[in-house]
């Protein structure tokens, strides 16, 4: 009798079954305000402020906000081969056929946790609050030691139902919950819960870098608090391709050459120098020369956004020399001889306590002007432009610098942090086009549910003694073509179709797709050892069999031959101003 | 033991008895057909074939010309070389499972069926004799899956029609026209609503009356007045204009698929009842334990191997019934 008064108990408000009940909830509801509102209500409901900053964090971001820098480090095979063992079952045999019908290897040990007597004699129901979870992921964070982490993990298995254990791994991998409920659709739940502007919930998420910190200030009435502090990474502003729109006043407009490079944000106050990437990771012991440079000037407290490049022999080297210094956390003194780094800077956001985001851009290049003259930073050249005929003939010369194209700017515009608007315009070319096969095709979520919209392509390698397939998969793409073209290869899909794997299917290499893309890249990770990047459809190619596939060999080719371009130095006409 | 051969898609023969089961080909003198669903009935219309009542009044329905010899369950039949009974299998009004017995042993044939039984169904029965070989479908043969119980599903089905009406929404069942529509209908039929059926499936509902079983207050669909009905219809009829004229409807897709997630994200649906009718993983390894068959044959499924892993570490020997497994002997 106690038992049961004990099980019909509702759970407690900062449970982790709680919040695994709502996610499950919110992915069962269709309608971003429905789904919003369930997420607001949940967030009102938690009296505790460290509990909200954790769900608004859980649903939001995972297990560790996305500025502390940590993961949990715990791999997909690791968690598939523990499960197998909770469950008592045979991981090739049994776990891995499952796995390929769901797609998910979380949903598979959800409903494996939740159908085998093995596995249920194991675990309890909802024993740990929202705080014993997260303390959990700060264990594993802590631990290096592999089996350790297992033990851990095992261990907290048995201490949940089996739709947390989906949400606690989910949670875990730091990526999407996948209930179709991103960062965006959390911050405006934060800003209902607690009657704020959605703007400032937003604004005060891009300077905290933490949904759940921003979720606690707008509880508390505190969102104004949320100010920019040097040291702490500030999204940064992004650009839409020209293409978007036509310009009707290009003298609104600056232009700057678009470096191919590697986007940072320099945050200097004398001595201490940090930089950071695009995604907001601290990149400084990457790059030791940049921060000797700005370290040696003696500057106020600044924040600089701009590109690092590899420069050498008074010419900016193409991207590909660059990745060798990337990710590089200790570089040797021969890297750092064979591919020296420059920062160039083309934004000033925050300057001697002064954060600059609502000033006009040309008013952030004026005081940038003046410290890059003070204390000679590299910095862009600016051009001025009136009519499309200069915006091309700027672009001819960009190319010729051997960089990637020209970024057209609003004179006017603020800093707008975190966003993708038109104040930016990239004018770039497409580096190149590929002959390839459909591999694979993806079922898309949302306005494409139901139809293959996301697809792997292949090139040919079937004259290629390093390879026993005939094509490896050299990138996928989600976009480029037309609804009825769609329709036509979702038609063509179905009769082609050899094996399914959950949303995916292998299919007979047969669509052959003629592939437009910004640059390739080496990646050991992947079969072919290159990527693609911003791959697209530019058309489907009826006319072609896969015999006229292009090539591995192919691509090798035309990586070379961007390495091998000819770059005019920087004596004339530079992209940017040494200022030395 | 009995002789078995997979026909290729021609369904499996029994050759030294002159046996087809939901057979097309030409090598067998009787041929027991299990249920009235696209991929068991004969490709050749023409044959002349034994099956249940209900089951022969569908195919006839669907388009078969051939000669049906009606059987009773456990009315057995004896033919020159065996003894031939149908049992009620549970998967949709008519669905029958076929037992064999000859001099050489037994053979027990489930075609498509579900324990516990469709509501709409003259429900499961098993032979009492023993069986020698066992030959069972295993359609959704992984442990991730394991049904709710009919109860359970019946409440969820009905709850969802009944919260979108109060909603101001005309709620939409997608369903399989023969079977999963009438056994709905017939979990609806309480709610004491007017149903609207995809013509498809509106032609077969008269079989289930005619065999006692009350599908409530229903007619054809009908775009003009199909509004605030509860409608039920086959997955693609939304793409092909089904009620698409209505500015609020609300979609429940009932399948056994729809206990995977990934369903949702390639529906369009709003509620997904993973509503089957073929029986779960668990209870199909039950059913064997239970049968103890000298050798379970299976069929119908991509992965054969993860059955025949947990039949074996219940001491039970089993094999996938495929061309290349017996075809040449």
């Amino acid at each position: 009798m106690w038992r049961r008064l004990e099980m019909t108990k509702p759970d407690p408000t900062n449970s982790f079954k709680r919040l695994s009940n709502i996610a499950q909830t919110i992915f069962e509801t269709r309608g971003n305000n429905a789904k919003i509102k369930l997420a607001a209500d949940y967030f009102q409901s938690l009296d505790d402020d460290n509990d909200l900053l954790i769900a608004a964090q859980f649903l939001g971001e995972g297990a560790f906000s996305d500025v502390s820098g940590k993961r949990a480090s715990v791999g997909h095979r690791t968690i598939a081969v523990l499960a197998s063992e909770f469950c008592e079952i045979d991981y090739d045999l049994v776990f891995k056929p499952c796995r390929t019908v769901t797609g998910s290897s979380s949903e598979t040990i959800q409903k494996l946790f939740n159908n085998l007597p093995e596995a249920r004699a194991k675990w309890s129901n909802g024993k740990l609050t929202l705080q014993e979870t997260s303390d959990i992921y700060e264990q594993l964070y802590i631990t290096s030691k592999r089996d350790l982490k297992q033990q851990i993990i095992k261990e907290s298995w048995t201490k949940m139902s089996p739709l947390e254990v989906k949400y606690f791994i989910r949670i875990m991998g730091q990526g999407s919950l996948r209930i179709g409920f991103e960062t965006r659709s959390v911050v405006s739940a934060i800003a209902k819960a607690f009657g704020k502007d959605a703007e400032k919930v937003r604004y005060a998420h891009m300077i905290t870098g933490s949904l759940g910190e921003t979720a606690v200030l707008a509880k508390t009435n505190r969102l104004e608090d949320a100010t920019f502090e040097l040291f702490h990474p500030l999204s940064f502003m992004l650009a839409s391709p020209i293409e978007s729109r036509s310009i009707e006043n290009f003298s609104e407009y600056i232009a700057e050459e678009k470096f191919d490079g590697m986007r940072c944000q320099a945050h200097i106050s004398g001595k201490k120098v940090k930089l950071f990437s695009r995604d907001l990771n601290e990149i400084t012991g990457s790059f030791p020369e940049i921060i000797d440079f700005f370290a040696t000037k003696n500057l106020s407290e600044i924040v600089l956004d701009g590109e690092i490049c590899v420069f050498k022999n008074d010419t900016i080297m193409p991207f590909q020399h660059l990745q060798k210094r990337m990710g590089v956390k200790k570089p040797s003194q021969a890297l750092l001889k064979e591919y020296p780094v420059l920062f160039v800077a083309y934004d000033l956001i925050y300057n001697n306590g002064q954060p600059l985001f609502d000033e006009a851009l040309s008013q952030r290049r004026h005081q940038l002007e003046k410290i890059s003259q003070a204390y000679h930073l590299p910095i862009t050249s600016q051009m001025e432009v009136s009519s499309l005929s200069d915006v091309e003939a700027l672009f001819k010369q960009a190319l010729n610098h051997g960089n990637e194209g020209l970024m057209l700017k609003r004179k006017d515009s603020s800093y707008e942090y975190g966003q993708r608007k038109k104040s930016w315009l990239k004018v770039k070319k497409p580096s190149g086009s590929l002959d390839v096969v459909i591999l694979y095709a993806h079922a898309g979520s949302g306005k494409r549910g139901g139809t293959y919209s996301d697809f792997t392509l292949g090139i040919s390698v079937k004259d290629d003694d390093r390879y026993e397939e005939e094509f490896i998969p050299i990138g996928k793409a989600y976009g480029g073509y037309s609804n009825e073209e769609l329709v036509e290869l979702n038609k063509r899909i179905k009769q082609l179709t050899l094996e399914r794997f959950g949303p995916t299917v292998l299919l007979k290499p047969e669509l052959m797709v003629e592939l437009e893309f910004e640059d390739i890249q080496i990646n050991k990770r992947t079969k072919a050892k290159y990527t693609l990047r911003f791959p697209r459809f530019k058309a489907i190619r009826w006319d072609l069999s896969p015999n006229d596939a292009d090539t591995l060999k192919d691509v090798e080719r035309m990586y070379q031959q961007k390495i091998d371009k000819e770059r005019t130095s920087q004596t004339k006409n530079p992209s940017f101003i040494m200022n030395d | 033991m009995i002789r078995i051969q997979k026909a290729g898609h021609h369904g499996i023969l029994l050759p030294d008895l002159n046996i087809g089961l939901d057979y097309s080909g030409t090598k067998a003198d009787h041929i027991f057909i299990s249920h009235a669903h696209a991929d068991h009935m004969p490709r050749n219309r023409k044959l002349t074939v034994y099956c249940t009542r209900p089951t022969a009044r569908f195919m006839k329905l669907r388009g078969f010309s051939g000669k049906m010899i009606e059987m009773e369950f456990e009315q057995p039949l004896e033919t020159d070389f065996a003894r031939i009974t149908l049992y009620p299998a549970g998967h949709i009004l008519g669905s029958a499972i076929t037992f064999i017995e000859s001099d050489d042993g037994s053979v027990l044939y489930t075609g498509d069926y579900r324990t516990p039984p469709s509501p709409a169904s003259e429900g499961f029965k098993l032979p009492d004799a023993p069986v020698d070989q066992f030959i069972t479908e295993a359609t959704f043969s992984l442990p991730i899956y394991k049904w709710k119980s009919h109860e359970e599903l019946a409440k969820q089905v009905c709850n969802f029609a009944k919260t979108s009406l109060s909603d101001g929404y005309t709620p939409i069942f997608l369903a399989y026209n023969l079977g999963k529509a009438q056994e709905l209908m017939y979990m609806l039929k309480g709610l004491n609503h007017p149903m609207q059926i995809h013509g498809a499936g509106f032609k077969l509902c008269g079989v289930y009356v005619d065999e006692g079983f009350d599908l409530g207050d229903f007619e054809t669909y009908n775009r003009e007045t199909c509004e605030g009905k509860i409608l039920i219809a086959p997955s693609s009829a939304p793409d092909t204009g089904f009620a698409s004229n209505l500015k609020k409807v609300r979609t429940a897709y009932c399948s056994g698929w729809a206990s995977n997630e990934a369903r949702r994200t390639q529906l369009t649906a709003d509620e997904l009842i993973p509503l089957s009718d073929h029986l779960d993983f668990f209870e199909l390894i039950n059913l064997c334990e239970k049968l103890k068959p000298k050798k379970v044959w299976i069929t119908h499924t991509p992965n054969p191997k993860v059955v025949e892993h947990f039949l074996q570490k219940k001491g039970i020997s089993s094999g996938f019934l495929d061309v290349e497994a017996l075809g040449n002997d």
